[in-house]
């Protein structure tokens, strides 16, 4: 046999194992790996090139080295799954950095960190004063991750007491000019009713390259001719307005009218039309 | 234009809100958003049916302003 011919064979054979290997030790992402396992996935490697390209290497020490190496990768995945203890052992704690404000100059030390390093992991996560640090931990991965004061934290809807709208996921329901019906169905919704809707808007859903609808059953599309020009969803700010001038209509009448039990009655209607606007009000606004 | 057909319009306009309200309280995905259109089209609907007998009341009151 040609030596080229086994070094095909044995390189095509490794790859396939290779890959099977890989699929069993799980889709963990690469920058979450341990030290160890990126050690461990490294030398894998590179017995597997040696052992496709050294045709004086037996193939079955190669292919045992792998497997004691890929079983022992695999026997400790499983024992940190169940011990807390292995897994601190195996892929090591997080150190807290900065506690309370205060750098704990300690931990520093422990983990080789120098001040310098420490401010620049901080800038990496646009810190650049100090002051703003609540706490931070350096994570085994050896991320920084750091919690601000509450007094520097990005303001959240619910620090403003905010009442928002729920968001649901939208639904892709045309994509490249085809309908898609699952999204459709899912959304609750038919090729009749988008067809309808489409019409509203005076284009076929052959021109249209993108649509979604979210979960309110609003439509928002995106024309393959971007200098057609479709309205933006406007029906829920159009009926909160339509509401705010009903709700003034019968402020009037309850000012115009001479009867007193009329007007009682238009400004109770009127009362219920302002206590609707409040409710609906995160749900029409955008 | 008479206070009739003011108040008539204004009738209109919340027919076609607690339309659309009602479209959305079944549309709607979200439990949340769905029971307040619903409790909003509730509302409007008692609304409406006061204006309707205001309605009334004002057509027997001007008769020749009767019908839509």
């Amino acid at each position: 046999m040609p030596e080229w011919i086994e070094v095909l064979l044995r390189s095509f054979f490794i790859i396939a194992g290779l890959f099977f290997i890989t699929k069993i030790l799980g889709k963990k992402q690469l920058s979450k790996l341990s030290f160890f396992e990126y050690i461990v996935g490294i030398t894998i490697g590179d017995i597997a090139g040696t052992l496709s390209i050294d045709i004086n290497m037996a193939i079955s020490h190669g292919v045992t080295s792998i497997l004691v190496w890929s079983a022992v990768l695999m026997l400790l995945n499983v024992l940190s799954l169940r011990s807390q203890k292995f897994r601190s052992l195996v892929e090591g704690d997080a150190t807290v950095f900065i506690k309370d404000g205060k750098v704990m100059e300690d931990n520093l030390k422990k983990e080789n960190y120098t001040t310098d390093e420490l401010l620049e992991q901080l800038r990496k996560k646009n810190v650049f004063s100090m002051a703003d640090v609540e706490f931070a931990v350096l994570e085994s991965g050896g991320d920084l991750s750091v919690l601000l004061k509450k007094q520097n934290q990005p303001v959240t809807p619910q620090d403003l007491n905010l009442q928002l709208e729920p968001v649901k996921e939208p639904q892709t329901v045309i994509m490249d000019g085809k309908i898609l019906d699952e999204p459709l169905a899912n959304a609750g919704l038919n090729r009749g009713w988008l067809k309808s809707e489409l019409e509203k808007i005076g284009v076929t859903y052959e021109n249209v390259f993108l649509a979604q609808v979210d979960s309110d059953g609003q439509l928002t599309v995106d024309l393959f001719d971007d200098k057609i020009k479709t309205p933006s969803p406007i029906t829920k700010p159009l009926m909160l307005a339509s509401i705010k001038k009903c709700q003034a209509d019968l402020e009037m009448y309850a000012l115009a009218t001479d009867s007193a039990s009329v007007r009682q009655m238009y400004a109770r209607d009127a009362e219920k039309l302002n206590k609707m606007l409040e409710t609906l009000k995160p749900f029409l606004k955008y | 234009m008479t206070v009739g057909s003011q108040v008539k319009q204004t009738l209109a306009a919340l027919k076609s809100i607690s339309a659309n309200l009602q479209t959305y309280a079944l549309q709607s995905k979200s439990e949340e958003a769905s029971r307040a259109f619903h409790e909003s089209m509730l509302l409007s609907d008692e609304i409406i049916k006061d204006l309707e007998r205001r309605i009334g009341e004002l057509e027997r009151q001007e008769p020749q302003y009767k019908g839509f």
